[in-house]
């Protein structure tokens, strides 16, 4: 009996592991390949082990493309819009969360109901705006785009993080004497301060992985990582090594960004709705 | 008339009791407007839109619903209905049944489960833009999977899926598959273990077998996952532009077009804003399909 248990369970455990397998050989397969030259990577069978590792492909790829100039705007795009929308969210997440009226569970739906709508039906208005305002590829318009398009994510991430904050907690804040500032620099802060970095963490990796807003309203001045990705996809697969390098390094910060925050990355993506 | 300062047996609200009063409002308003206003405001634009003869440049002379008309009558966007179609039905599907059996596997406390739930959000993490440039490699005819299979001896071993216009549409499937099954999988799994652990041992007590008691018990209490997950991985297919640009470029030909690929075409490189926008306007009409009863649902469920 316990021997069959024990078997189930490594059978189960290799199953699980066989699927993860599956699940990581592309992304292993991408940065295996970036250290290979273009030669090497073509060579039937793959060599796994047997190859000379080469860095060459890094340095064509920011010889070409100068991938320091799409890393940047990537960083002040996914940061800049981060910080805005934190900046409005808190607010507004804190007044839902402590003093909720009726229409509060109406108002966050009404939000939310926004980031279900299909990007495209909003693209055509916000595409004349911007060439009007000559905002088109420009780091400021696709930082406010990129903002309005996490808001309603970091809104209702906020928002569920404050709401679990004990109430009672508050009101003895508030007996003691605490003035508004106090409360929330001693006692909301300590208690929330995970929620608003998971909350961080989530809006960054989607405002990085964007490409949608990205493709659409750039060309090269304000074109971050997702663009510069697109730019190498030739249609032949020819420089598969030096895409490969590319590739790598436009997800490697979101490789380690996603091993520190996997639990807000489930919650964030169902809207709250799996802790 | 000044009531802050003056004692009176009800006491009046004070200034900063109004400005309490007001500041929960004003505070979520800049959010509330934003999103309404980018969101619905912009889409009654393009609905206006829809409405004109808009080519380069916008007009706003309301014409009627010909362009509307003329959607029905454009083959490419047949197709591009066909494929979502295809492409959602079976990317839902794929992703709900590994989802669910994986999940279940997974739930039966095995080793090292945390390193392995990691890895399968991994793709899920990744732009779609990275996924699809990935895909392509491995699905070309002469670089990937084929030339691997061939090389080790099955000379005859064909999987030209990605050029071929019947079959190029299930290579979007695929990588959309992969990209977002482990993301189903981490889903279920924090389902099931919410499930009540008392009414699985009371079930057992009572000599339930295990399938029976996934099948009656656990599974179906499951529902409301299920249904989150069915909105998350609806509003993915419908949404999915980056994954079939970086993919398949709507090719070969506009094989696998999908209407966002097929409003970005019309709208931008055709110069049809007036046609292309007729095309948002039933996509979001799709959307707003399913949309519309889940917040129904939401907004009634008392809390």
């Amino acid at each position: 009996m316990t021997n069959n248990k024990n078997y189930q369970k490594t059978l189960f455990t290799f199953t699980g592991w066989f699927v993860s397998l599956l699940l990581f050989f592309p992304i292993f397969w991408m940065i295996h390949t970036s250290f290979k030259t273009e030669l090497d990577a073509f060579s039937m069978p793959p060599s796994f082990f047997f190859f000379d590792a080469t860095l060459e492909n890094y340095g064509i790829v920011q010889e070409r493309s100068n991938y320091f100039h799409f890393s940047m705007n990537s960083v002040i795009l996914s940061f800049g819009s981060t910080f805005l929308g934190l900046l409005i969210a808190i607010p507004a997440a804190l007044a839902m969360a402590f003093r909720p009226s009726k229409r509060t569970r109406g108002t966050l739906l009404w939000i939310l109901s926004t980031k279900m709508m299909p990007p495209v039906g909003v693209l055509v208005p916000l595409y004349l705006i911007f060439r009007d305002f000559k905002l088109l590829d420009t780091r400021i318009g696709l930082t406010l785009v990129l903002m309005m398009i996490n808001l309603p994510i970091i809104v209702w991430m906020l928002y569920t993080y404050f709401k679990e904050v004990p109430h009672p907690l508050l009101e003895a804040a508030r007996l003691d004497g605490a003035n508004l500032w106090q409360e929330i620099r001693h006692v909301l802060v300590p208690i929330t301060f995970g929620g608003i970095a998971s909350t961080f963490l989530l809006s960054v990796i989607f405002a990085w992985n964007e490409a949608f807003w990205t493709l659409n309203l750039t060309a090269s001045d304000a074109a971050p990582l997702t663009a510069f990705i697109a730019s190498y996809s030739s249609p032949e697969g020819l420089f598969w090594a030096k895409l490969s390098a590319a590739s790598t390094m436009a997800v490697a910060p979101i490789l380690m960004f996603g091993w520190f925050s996997q639990r807000q990355l489930v919650q964030g993506m169902t809207f709250g709705a799996v802790k | 008339m000044d009531t802050t300062t003056s004692s009176r047996a009800i006491p009046q609200k004070s200034l900063a009791d109004h400005f309490e009063d007001w500041l929960p409002k004003l505070v979520i308003s800049p959010t509330f407007l934003a999103a309404i206003f980018f969101v619905y405001g912009y889409i009654i634009w393009t609905a206006w839109l829809s409405l004109t003869k808009s080519r380069m440049l916008p007009k706003y002379d309301i014409e009627g619903f010909f362009q509307y008309g003329k959607l029905w009558t454009n083959d490419r966007w047949l197709v591009a209905l066909t494929n979502l179609g295809i492409y959602g039905t079976l990317f839902i599907g794929i992703c709900l049944g590994i989802g669910l059996l994986i999940a279940i596997l997974l739930d039966q406390r095995i080793r090292a489960e945390g390193a392995l739930r990691t890895i399968y959000l991994y793709p899920m993490a990744l732009s779609f833009i990275v996924t699809g440039t990935a895909w392509k490699w491995i699905l070309n005819p002469g670089l990937g999977l084929e030339k691997l299979v061939r090389e080790m001896g099955f000379e005859n071993f064909t999987f030209g899926w990605l050029t071929d216009s019947d079959m190029a549409i299930y290579t979007v499937v695929i990588a959309g598959v992969w990209q977002s099954a482990g993301f189903v999988i981490a889903l279920f799994l924090s389902g099931l273990r919410g499930v009540d652990d008392s009414i699985i041992k009371a079930a057992q007590v009572d000599g339930a077998s295990l399938p029976r008691i996934y099948w009656s018990i656990i599974i179906p209490s499951l529902r409301p996952v299920f249904f989150s997950t069915l909105m998350i991985l609806g509003h993915i297919a419908i949404k999915s532009f980056d994954l079939i640009m970086a993919l398949t470029g709507g090719g070969p030909g506009y094989a696998t077009d999908v209407p966002a690929t097929f409003m970005y075409t019309y709208t931008f490189t055709r110069n049809q804003i007036g046609f292309g926008s007729a095309s948002a306007m039933v996509m979001l009409g799709g959307v707003l399909a399913i949309v519309i009863p889940y917040l129904y649902s939401e907004l009634r469920k008392p809390r």
